[in-house]
This record gives structure tokens, C-alpha cells and sequence, in this order.
């Protein structure tokens, strides 16, 4: 039987402990102590306006948030300072479709924020045509100009068949990229090769902006195929090329099926596509062996599943009736 | 000294004791809360400017959407309507004209399949458009359908399926609603000048149609801004000569002329007459895009994919995964 000694001399004890404890556990009392064993008084109203404007910060981030929703569309978006700037590298020439071509893949580049357009003209000199389109639409481009030497021995206006079209307008791209930008520079770019009869979607954008060194993806309608793809295995690599078309190239794949990080692009300075001697459905592989191994593929598009890129041509137009009977205006632009 | 038991519980009670008196003391403490409150104050006037400022911001945001919510409900509201089939380049056909259409304000796609249902392809397209859209759909009669080795112009495409569309605008718009009708083909590049264009359309307007016709573009001739003839090399002598990409109609003019659709039948070229001459007189057509000068909209056409290594895959059963839509 406990005596009654006893039980005084327990709860002697037990009872400042309790009520120190339930004291300690009102919240305002335990930081005020710590911070009293530390600092003066000064921390301790720090703290407290830190708390306080905990409370502050969160209306006002509640307020940002409202205004932001109610922000009206604009054409191009916004640039962003987080996202990466895609740089989109189109290389064009004059015939009857260029200037509709141009504009529909404007109105498509239009809706992707951070996009840097690099037009390169395969002619002598800037054409009025471009320079114009290139401004009314209101994007963030920059336009250049090579022109491919042409045959002079084949009759006509025929481009030398050795160089493959486009190739000396992708490489003048690059170098542009190259003296631009430095090297050692923190921007973020992803470069890709955007012909002009292709057709995006606005998701493979978003796809290709978390390239760290170059991404792929299937490309519907080459090869003969209902697409053409990359093939990947279960661990996410890239091992091999679902192509029919000589699935043995180094890198089985269209122009318009990967990005590079603009970093690589620097850092690799001298790679460029190779203009003589390259047989056709190299010329990608002339370019990305200096940038990459197939190990470091990134594979997009859902592990390579899904179509967000076809490699549509548009048909030539039928002019017949040009010239005939006084029919031919070349005051209006078409 | 002993130490005592006694003596040790004694020490220990009156050092909790001590110890529990401090840390109420501390927080009783009044001297420091003057400071921290001024210091307090001063934040919360801070943090009520900028809330006062801000606040004010939304306000002048809201203010400005509204006006354009305003304009926006005077902007007379322009139907495209797109007849479309299944075949490979279809879904980028459409992906790339949606694009387009998203530009533009008071837009509302009425997209016809010819096709006895609604297909997956089309309707998930649609969805994921973000663009506001009615779904239809009409097969054509086997009688009047195109075979696969038939050249395109043998027979008139997309008739049923744009009567179907008239059908329904006629069924679910009333005459009081301010729009404007436009045959936008899936296959044609439009710039976004030209829905400018459109919109203004009274009764019939009319602009120049890029690589048609066998020409680099037909157009309206025009004279003192009325239409006297037209720039045509293929069978000048229509009632309009004129692409389906070329003219715009007011929904009112449809709306009123209940019975004003095209014509099956009709011979080749002579499609969009079969439905203007009901509506309009050539002396009522509007020009637009600069008196027919200017040319805002091209008759593109994309190229049948080659399918050589897919058909021979797929004789020996080893097509591409059907399941990935192209």
C-alpha cells in the first residue's frame, strides 16, 4: 500500500514537468525560447514578422494568381524566361506553293511559345516575298540566305544533284547559331529542322523542349511506310530503327524526326550535314554521328508511339493555263 | 551534508519550480511587443499596398476583357464548313488547318465526314482542338462515290456532306444571329487576313483564289468596287466562275433561302453556281481583299503518301502496328 508520503513526493515531482510540457507545446512559447537561447529580442520579432508574412505572402500569391488567369491570348505567346527557345531551322525556295507553305506553318509556329525561326532562303538575294511574310507575321525569326551553286551544264535552272536541297541553308543555320551564340552561355535552345511542307502538331513541341542531347521520334509517312520509327526498348534506349528503307544507317531517321540541344550544337562546332558524297538517307546520319551515340538517344512521343509529326509533300500545281491567252499577272503575289 | 533522499526530491522540485516560473515569466513578457507590433504594422501597411495595387490591376484586366468580350459578341460569328474522308494524310490535313483556325475569333468548325458514323479519329481531333465545333456526318451514295483509280475531278466531293451542314445550321441558328459562311476545304491554305475578310460579308463576298484553275490564281474582275466579270482560263462562261474557296455567304442570305443548296448533279465546275445563283446576282457580290487584288487563300493539294514498302510488309503480315493512328 503506497503511503500518502510517497504519492505527494510523485506528484511533487510529476506536476512542474506537466505543466512545463503543456506550456512548451503552445507553439508561440517554443520558438521564442529557442530563439531566446541564441539571440536577443531581435530575432525573436524577426521570426515573428516571419510568420506573419508567411500569411501575407500567401494573399498575395492568391491575388498573382487571379491576374494571370485572366491574361488575354496573344499571338505569338508571351516569352517565357524558364522555357527553352526552340530554334526552328527552315530552310526554303522560291516555286508557285512557297508563299502558302510559309504561311500555314506560321500559323502553326505561332502558337509555341519561345520560338526562334531561322528562314533560310536558297537564293542570291532576301526575297521580297519572305522578307514581308517574315514580318507581318509577327515572330521572333531571323532570316538568312545561301544559294545552292547550280548545274549550269544541265539545261535549265537545275541545282547541282550532288549537294541534297536544303543542306547548305541547314549548315549556314548552324554556323549563324554558332557565331551567336557562346558557348560558355547558360541559354537554354533546343535546334530542330523543320521543313516546309511537313506538318506539326503543337505537342511534339513541348516534347522536344526537355532534350538534353538529342531526342527522337516516329515520323509518319517516309520510307514508303505508314511511318517510320525509332525502336526502344523496355529500359527507354534506343537500339535500333523500324525502317524498311536501310535500317542499317548509323541513324535510320527523317529530318523532321529529332532535336539536338543547342549546347551540343556549340560545343561540336564542326559538325555540320555533309554536302558531297553522301548517299541518299545519310545526310541525318552525316550530321548526328558527330553528335551523338545511339546510347544517348532520348526517345519522345510516348517511348516512340505516338504520330505527332507527318512528312506530308504538297502536290505540284497545275499551271497550264499560264501564259495562254494573256493570262499571267505577276503584279499579284501568290 | 547527507545527502538525503529528501534532501535530492527538495533540490529537484525547487529547481523545476524555478525553471517552470522562468519560461512563464518569458512569456509574459509586455516590453518587446510594442516593437514587434510597430515593426508588425508596418509590414501589413506594405502588404495593403501592394494588395491595393494589385487589386486595381485586375480590375483594369478585367475591364479590358470585358471590352473585348463586347467585341467579341459583336463579331458576327464565322461557320467553316469542312466536308473531310478517311484516307492517310487526313488527321494531318486536319491538325494543320485546326492551327490555322485557332487564330481566329468567333470561329465555330462544322466538320462533315463522309462516313456512316463518327469516327475516332475525327471526334478525338476535334475534342483536342480547343477550337468550338459541331460533328456531322453523311455517307455519299455508293453511285456518286469516287473509286480509288478515279481521277478527283470525275465526280463532285464533300456535295452531301456541305448540304448536311446547311441542313444544320439551317435547323439550329435563327435569323437574328449575326454569320458567315465558308467552304473551307481540309487540303487549302488559308492566311489569317482572309477571315478578316470574311466576316464583313452582307450578302456574298468574293476574293482571289491562289493556284487554281490551271492559272497561279483566279480572281473577281472589279471596277468602281463592283464585280464586272471574271479572271478565269477554265470554262469562263459558269454563272461564277469561281473556286469554293473563293466566296463567303452570310448566314442571314442561307437562312432566308431555305431551299438554296448544291447540286448533285451538277456538271463539272459548276458546283458552287449551283448554289450562288439562287442567292445572288453578280452585280450584288462584294470584293474584298484589296478589290480582288490580293491573294489570302491558296487551292493547295498534298500528294498521296507512297505506301510501296507498307503494302509489301503487309502482304507479308507484317504491317505497321494498326493501333498508331497516322
Amino acid at each position: 500500500m503506497p503511503k500518502r508520503r510517497d504519492i505527494l513526493a510523485i506528484v511533487l515531482i510529476v506536476l512542474p514537468w506537466t505543466l512545463l510540457i503543456t506550456v512548451w507545446h503552445q507553439s508561440t512559447i517554443a520558438p521564442l525560447l529557442a530563439v531566446h537561447k541564441d539571440d536577443g529580442g531581435d530575432s525573436r520579432r524577426d521570426l515573428a514578422q516571419g510568420s506573419d508574412s508567411k500569411e501575407y505572402c500567401l494573399s498575395d500569391r492568391d491575388i498573382v494568381e487571379v491576374v494571370r488567369t485572366e491574361y488575354v491570348y496573344t499571338r505569338p505567346p508571351p516569352w517565357s524566361d524558364t522555357l527553352p527557345t526552340i530554334h526552328i531551322i527552315t530552310p526554303t525556295y522560291s516555286r508557285p506553293v512557297q508563299k502558302a507553305e510559309l504561311t500555314r506553318l506560321a500559323n502553326t509556329l505561332l502558337h509555341v511559345p519561345n520560338l526562334h525561326w531561322i528562314l533560310v532562303e536558297d537564293s542570291q538575294r532576301r526575297t521580297p516575298l519572305v522578307t514581308r511574310l517574315l514580318r507581318d507575321t509577327g515572330l521572333n525569326y531571323t532570316h538568312l540566305n545561301v544559294e545552292t551553286p547550280r548545274n549550269y551544264k544541265l539545261r535549265g535552272d537545275m541545282r547541282d544533284p550532288r549537294i541534297p536541297r536544303g543542306t547548305m541553308q541547314r549548315n549556314l543555320a548552324l554556323r549563324w547559331l554558332r557565331e551567336t551564340f557562346n558557348k560558355n552561355s547558360s541559354q537554354s535552345g533546343i535546334v530542330y529542322f523543320a521543313d516546309d511542307d511537313n506538318t506539326y502538331s503543337l505537342e511534339l513541341f513541348e516534347e522536344m523542349r526537355t532534350t538534353r542531347k538529342v531526342s527522337v521520334w516516329p515520323v509518319a509517312f517516309v520510307g514508303g511506310l505508314r511511318y517510320e520509327s525509332p525502336k526502344v526498348n523496355a529500359a527507354g534506349k534506343v537500339y535500333g530503327w523500324k525502317t524498311v528503307f536501310d535500317p542499317h544507317r548509323p541513324f535510320a531517321i527523317d529530318m523532321a524526326g529529332f532535336a539536338v540541344n543547342l549546347r551540343l550544337i556549340l560545343q561540336r562546332s564542326q559538325a555540320y550535314f555533309k554536302l558531297r558524297g553522301v548517299k541518299g538517307g545519310y545526310q541525318e546520319s552525316s550530321l548526328l554521328r558527330e553528335l551523338v551515340t545511339l546510347n544517348d538517344l532520348e526517345p519522345k512521343a510516348a517511348n516512340c508511339t505516338k504520330i505527332l509529326v507527318w512528312h506530308t509533300r504538297t502536290e505540284k500545281p497545275v499551271l497550264v493555263n499560264e501564259g495562254k491567252k494573256g493570262f499571267t499577272d505577276p503584279n499579284i503575289e501568290i | 551534508m547527507k545527502v538525503k533522499l529528501k534532501n535530492v526530491f527538495v533540490i529537484y522540485f525547487l529547481v523545476s519550480v524555478i525553471g517552470l516560473m522562468y519560461a512563464l515569466l518569458q512569456l509574459g513578457q509586455p516590453c518587446d511587443c510594442s516593437q514587434h507590433l510597430r515593426s508588425a504594422s508596418d509590414l501589413m501597411h506594405g502588404k495593403d499596398k501592394k494588395i491595393s495595387q494589385l487589386l486595381s490591376e485586375v480590375k483594369r484586366l478585367q475591364a479590358r476583357g470585358k471590352d473585348s468580350e463586347l467585341e467579341g459578341q459583336a463579331l458576327p460569328v464565322i461557320y467553316a464548313i469542312t466536308p473531310t474522308y478517311a484516307r492517310l494524310v487526313q488527321k494531318a490535313e486536319l491538325v494543320r488547318i485546326s492551327q490555322t483556325f485557332l487564330h481566329v475569333k468567333n470561329f465555330h468548325w462544322i466538320v462533315v465526314e463522309d462516313s456512316p458514323v463518327k469516327t475516332q479519329l475525327v471526334s478525338e481531333l476535334l475534342a483536342q482542338s480547343g477550337l468550338r465545333f459541331t460533328h456531322l456526318h453523311t455517307e455519299t451514295p455508293k453511285e456518286h462515290k469516287l473509286k480509288e483509280s478515279d481521277p478527283n475531278w470525275l465526280k463532285p466531293r464533300g456535295v452531301e456532306q456541305r448540304n448536311l451542314a446547311l441542313q444544320w445550321l439551317r435547323e439550329n441558328r435563327e435569323l437574328s444571329e449575326e454569320g458567315v459562311v465558308y467552304f473551307a476545304d481540309d487540303d487549302n491554305t488559308y492566311s489569317l487576313r482572309l477571315f478578316d475578310e470574311i466576316r464583313s460579308t452582307k450578302r456574298v463576298s468574293v476574293w482571289p483564289v491562289g493556284l487554281v484553275g490551271g492559272l497561279r490564281f483566279e480572281r473577281p474582275l472589279v471596277e468602281k468596287g463592283r464585280v464586272v466579270g471574271f479572271y478565269t482560263a477554265w470554262k469562263p462562261n459558269r454563272p461564277f466562275p469561281m473556286d469554293m474557296a473563293g466566296f463567303a455567304i452570310a448566314l442571314q442570305l442561307l437562312l432566308a433561302n431555305r431551299e438554296a443548296q448544291f447540286d448533285m448533279l451538277a456538271e463539272r465546275g459548276y458546283l458552287e453556281s449551283s448554289l450562288l445563283q439562287s442567292l445572288v446576282s453578280i452585280e450584288e457580290l462584294e470584293p474584298r481583299a484589296d478589290n480582288c487584288t490580293k491573294v489570302l487563300v491558296w487551292h493547295t493539294r498534298s500528294e498521296k503518301p507512297k505506301m510501296k514498302q507498307e503494302e509489301l510488309l503487309q502482304k507479308q503480315g507484317l504491317g505497321s502496328d494498326p493501333s498508331i493512328e497516322v
